[in-house]
């Protein structure tokens, strides 16, 4: 078989041309206006002329607005239509405003839905526009922590038969507890077949007496 | 039942915090010098500039970098058209209406701002502006009539009053200039030309009238009349490029300082001892050259005075200076040269160049990512597997040989590595991943650059200023796997005025011309390709396709080679695309036509193309087919020759309509096809394997759309596995799958991950004009999202707008401005892409779509590894010492 092996490269006589939104023709009249409003400083941020990280981008950047020092921003020469008013902040996130401006230069401020772009939520105007939030951009890294590893069920089942193995033959060693066991095993041979609330009764009485070991006393309470 | 919770395509693609700037970075630019002033009136010293690219900046005086910035509008509306420093800095820009703002100098925050707009819009452009006595001027020209003159209070924009219109019947177009307060034009018949001035703020009409033969000689003259550069003190001009005039006290001043060189850039300046005439040029034996003239006895200041043979400034044009007497009675100079490459240097007295700045890379047109050489020693050893012939003995000794070398190498590597520390830079070898790599990137200005990937640093430039970088085209024909032969690289592209075609090949790893070297062609050039098959040097032949459809071959000798090619020809304004097959007929190439395709409707319907997008060159597709919940598979439909057109044009219902089409480039056979109506198309598409994305504005809606097009062969393989696509055998038309989202920002360029074999994940990315750059998995543009997906992985829930949260931001809280470009390359690891994006500024990074799969994670504790390690090892040799202890002392029992 013949193989057809094609090549075709991009066309060279292209270059791209950058195209910012336009908004349709019909919508633009003769007069100019202004969108005024005011950005509020994210209230955690540090000190520092943020106006100058700030923008205000209309229709991502076909007019651009820049923050004076209290916080407002007049856009000028504005034709009617509808606008995307977008404040631009590096570490903050602000909620984007519809501003349409009618033929007759009345100015009407809603809420951004490009879902059910008929729905109408309208905001004041003059804008006053408030952070959100910060953008979390990074990820967190998890961090090796001695709690999260204590309280890991795996854990745990395996340390606390490595604590009975352990600590209880020590325990043994300890004269009083000593005497306890050699009680109760007394108590067992007295009595051939004690009945367990006598031997937990005396297990008690004997503990209330050694008041001093702390440990002996949990360790009591485990057995139960 | 099995558990439907498994997910395998993590979402989650961003970065840790403590990874910024580790493999990434940003350099910001701010463009050509337009306008610049030094602010030394602050604490901290700086320059003021406004740029081309409708920047105003303030860079730091001593390092050059950016302390604040502010982009305007790229639209002839943020236009600036004059950077005045008062108490404040003060700008007017845009283009009828104007904006006028102040700023504070120090922090660059706005202080005020109100508009003007004129009446006369058809004057407007010839408006000039300055400011005097905290009073902005304006000046109008009405050539051959009057001038009209306003002034404004700086700080509120308050009229005082009236615009004065002062008689001026002597105005001519092009032979007036403007010192500020004098307005000058050379006036009258040829031969008797006066030169008459005029001090526009003045209340009464004076005229300054000289006739020109006082100062130049009117036979001979054409230079005209030019305003000296820089921020000037005293009103000067030039005449006929040779005499610096000035006027002083209502009179002109000829300097006795002549111009020194017809292309020189003369600027005034104020020094402590008089003001000074600073003159700069490129001269063809002694290199960049700068004198310094006392304007008031004539007589050279020896120690402003330069040559430097070695500093290449390209047309140089002194931007502004300031000279300051030191403690010791020494002149401390400082001068901002812009060169007509677009760099800026800063310059002090005796000519050391303080910092410069490679402007040029503000406007970057072509990217291409190529691949370092291999050291001399891996070369070495991989020749060495290449040499089969020779006895045992000999291969024996060749490998002792080669090993001793890299055992010289190690050791030398050590003593080095105790004398100097990272500050060497790394060599230009490949490394171990693949990851370093060179960036060549072709500026608008026609300067060309090698960018050292990992940091940013500029390894060589080329500028040739004859270039015309309009639909520039890079292609890299040889790679640097080919030792000894080196690297090659073509840039392809128009000769300035003539607009024929220009080619520059060079070594992408030096920088220095090779080859073909420079090459003028005396015709247009239509259409260029690379010939898919190597020849004996492993050089792809670049085949052009010039204006008269003739076909030139570099190198000549691979025309034998061209078997199979084919070509298409878009126009843009059209809509046609002619398509071509390329024949070699036994002497030479042929270009026949073979195909016509008018893109929306007929010749006259008034479409034009926006993007031809066809597929990379050696674009590699992993796996043919998608696996379906069934474990059915679907095979895609990857078409080599596949090109997707976007054309937009207007529409008797829908007022304007976008049509994707998608055209085999090879038979011309229409494959696919989606129109939207209301809607204008956006320059931007992404297309790879069997997939296509492109962007869209919907009027109606008025929102920004993604659409994509899938398309797939079938649950049964159209041609049997391993064959070769033949576009010309093929018949039938694949399935497509369409689905389109909603874009929250406005995009302004998008591109697809690339890696080596293509296993990894594919992710789109879109830079906004937001100044973020988001990486967007494909999952979330597929028709079938919402579905099930193979093997019990699940699928993003469908929903109509695309999630673009910090989290998909490649570049953090680094804003870049104006992203135009996004470039990805692939790297040497699988799981890993390289990616630039171009615009204002440069960002650089790497993604990893589907994790790094196969590179160990960077926090991977080595430390902790190597302490429990030796601690295993430890216990378990005292674990045997202290059981055979104990062993001894039960046999002792």
């Amino acid at each position: 078989m013949k193989q057809l092996l094609a090549t075709v490269l991009t066309v060279c006589t292209f270059s791209y041309v950058l195209s910012a939104v336009n908004i349709p023709e019909e919508e633009v009249g003769n007069g100019r206006y202004s969108i005024e409003g005011k950005v509020f400083p994210p209230e955690d941020l540090e000190l520092g002329p943020w106006q100058v990280d700030t923008r205000i981008h209309v229709n991502g950047g076909e007019y651009i607005g820049f923050i004076r020092g209290d916080g407002t921003f007049v856009i000028h020469n504005v034709p009617s239509g509808s606008y995307v008013v977008e404040i631009i902040h590096p570490d903050y996130m602000y909620e984007p405003v519809r501003v349409e401006i009618n033929s007759k230069g009345k100015f009407r401020a809603r809420k951004v839905n490009y879902i059910q772009t008929s729905q109408v939520i309208q905001v004041p105007y003059p804008l006053r526009l408030k952070a959100l939030s910060k953008f979390r951009y990074f990820q967190v890294r998890e961090q090796w922590r001695l709690t999260d590893f204590l309280f890991n069920p795996m854990v745990i089942m395996m340390i606390l038969p490595l604590l009975f193995i352990m600590i209880l033959p020590k325990m043994m060693n300890d004269p009083e507890t000593k005497e306890d066991l050699k009680q109760i095993s007394n108590l067992a041979k007295m009595s051939e077949m004690p009945e367990m609330s006598e031997m937990f009764t005396s297990l008690f009485s004997g503990g209330a007496a050694n008041k001093a070991s702390a440990a002996k006393a949990k360790q009591v309470k485990k057995r139960q | 039942m099995r558990l439907n919770t498994k997910t395998l395509i993590n979402l989650s693609v961003c970065i840790y915090e403590d990874q910024i700037g580790k493999f990434d970075w940003r350099q910001t630019y701010v463009g050509r010098i337009k306008f610049s002033q030094f602010d030394t009136v602050s604490t901290a010293k700086k320059i003021i500039v406004a740029t081309e690219e409708n920047v105003l900046a303030a860079l730091n005086l001593k390092t050059g970098q950016v302390v604040w910035r502010h982009v305007f509008e790229s639209a002839s509306t943020g236009n600036i058209q004059l950077l005045a420093i008062t108490d404040k800095v003060v700008t007017v820009s845009g283009s009828n209406p104007y904006l006028v703002r102040g700023w504070d100098s120090a922090t660059g925050v706005l202080q005020w701002e109100w508009s003007l707009s004129l009446e006369n819009d058809e004057q407007a452009d010839f408006s000039e502006w300055w400011v005097q006595n905290d009073l902005l001027i304006h000046m109008l020209p009405v050539f051959g009539s009057h001038l009209e003159v306003s002034m404004y209070h700086l700080a509120s924009g308050q009229n005082r009053g009236y615009t004065s219109k002062l008689p001026a019947s002597w105005t001519r177009e092009s032979t007036c200039v403007l010192t500020p307060p004098y307005y000058t034009c050379i006036s009258g018949e040829r031969g008797s030309e006066n030169l008459i001035s005029m001090d526009v703020t003045s209340q009464a009409v004076q005229l300054i009238t000289r006739p020109l033969s006082e100062y130049v000689n009117v036979e001979t003259y054409d230079g005209g009349i030019g305003a000296v550069d820089g921020s000037s003190v005293i009103p000067a001009f030039t005449v006929d490029d040779k005499k610096i005039i000035m006027i002083k006290n209502n009179k002109f001043e000829m300097l006795t300082t002549n111009v020194g060189d017809a292309l020189a850039s003369v600027a005034l300046i104020d020094m402590a001892n008089g003001p000074v005439v600073l003159q700069a040029w490129m001269d063809d034996n002694q290199g960049f050259t700068m004198t310094a003239h006392s304007v008031a006895t004539g007589a050279e200041l020896p120690e402003l005075r330069v040559t430097d043979r070695n500093l290449k400034i390209p047309d140089p044009e002194v931007s502004s200076a300031v000279c300051t007497k030191s403690n010791r009675e020494q002149l401390v100079c400082r001068v901002l040269i812009s060169s007509g490459d677009d760099s800026v240097h800063l310059m002090q007295q005796g000519g050391r160049v303080l910092w410069s700045r490679e402007e040029a890379l503000a406007n970057v047109v072509a990217v291409e990512f190529v691949e370092l050489p291999v050291s001399d020693l891996d070369a070495a050893i991989e020749s060495e597997f290449d040499q089969k012939e020779g006895s045992i003995w000999a291969a024996f000794s060749r490998r002792l040989q080669t090993q001793f070398t890299q055992l010289q190498t190690l050791v030398q590597s050590i003593q080095r590595g105790e004398g100097l520390e990272e500050d060497a830079p790394s060599a230009l070898v490949r490394d171990y991943f693949g990851l370093h790599k060179i960036i060549v990137l072709v500026t608008d200005v026609g300067k060309i650059f090698g960018m050292d990937n990992l940091s940013g640093a500029i390894l060589w430039q080329y500028y040739e200023a004859d270039l015309d970088t309009e639909g520039v085209v890079v292609f890299t024909r040889r790679t640097a796997r080919h030792p000894p032969h080196d690297a090659y690289l073509t840039v392809v592209g128009k000769q300035e005025g003539t607009g024929n075609g220009l080619i520059i090949s060079l070594n992408p790893i030096t920088g220095t011309l090779i080859g073909e070297r420079l090459l003028k062609l005396d015709v247009q050039l239509l259409q260029c390709t690379l010939l898919h098959r190597p020849d004996n040097e492993k050089l792809h032949a670049l085949i052009l396709l010039d204006k008269e459809e003739n076909v030139q071959v570099l190198p000549r000798s691979a025309a034998p080679l061209v078997e199979n090619m084919f070509m298409y020809v878009a126009e843009r304004n059209t809509a046609r695309v002619q398509g071509y097959a390329l024949v070699f007929n036994g002497q030479q190439v042929e270009a026949i036509r073979t195909w016509l395709v008018q893109l929306g409707g007929s010749a006259g319907a008034g479409h034009r193309i926006v993007v031809a997008l066809g597929k990379a060159p050696g674009e590699r597709v992993h796996s043919p087919g998608r696996v379906l919940p069934d474990r059915s598979v679907l095979y895609k439909y990857v078409n080599p020759n596949l090109v997707l057109f976007l054309t937009e044009g207007p529409d008797p219902l829908h007022k304007d309509i976008v049509v994707a089409t998608c055209v085999d480039a090879a038979s011309g056979a229409i494959v696919a096809a989606q129109s939207h109506r209301r809607a204008r198309a956006l320059p931007h598409a992404v297309h790879t394997e069997h997939y296509l994305a492109y962007l869209y504005y919907n009027d109606k809606h008025r929102r920004t759309e993604i659409a994509t097009l899938e398309l797939y062969e079938g649950k049964t393989r159209w041609l049997p596995a391993g064959a070769a696509f033949s576009s010309l055998s093929s018949e039938r038309a694949p399935s497509v799958e369409r689905q389109a989202f909603i874009l929250s920002g406005a995009p302004t360029a998008a591109a697809t991950t690339v890696t080596e074999r293509s296993l990894t994940d594919k992710h789109v990315l879109l830079a906004l004009s937001s100044g973020a750059v988001v990486e967007v998995p494909w999952v979330y543009l597929e028709a079938r999202r919402g579905g099930a997906g193979e093997d019990g992985v699940v699928l993003p829930a469908h929903a109509p707008e695309l999630p673009l949260g910090g989290d998909a931001r490649l570049n953090y809280n680094r804003t870049l401005a104006r992203p135009a470009h996004i470039h990805a390359a692939p790297a040497g690891l699988e799981s890993t892409s390289l990616v630039l994006t171009t615009g204002l500024d440069l960002f650089y990074t790497r993604v990893a779509p589907s994790k790094t799969f196969d590179l160990l994670k960077d926090d991977f504790d080595y430390y902790l590894i190597t302490v429990v390690l030796a601690g295993l090892i430890l216990a378990t040799y005292s674990t045997k010492y202290f059981a055979s202890r104990k062993m001894l002392k039960q046999a002792w029992k």
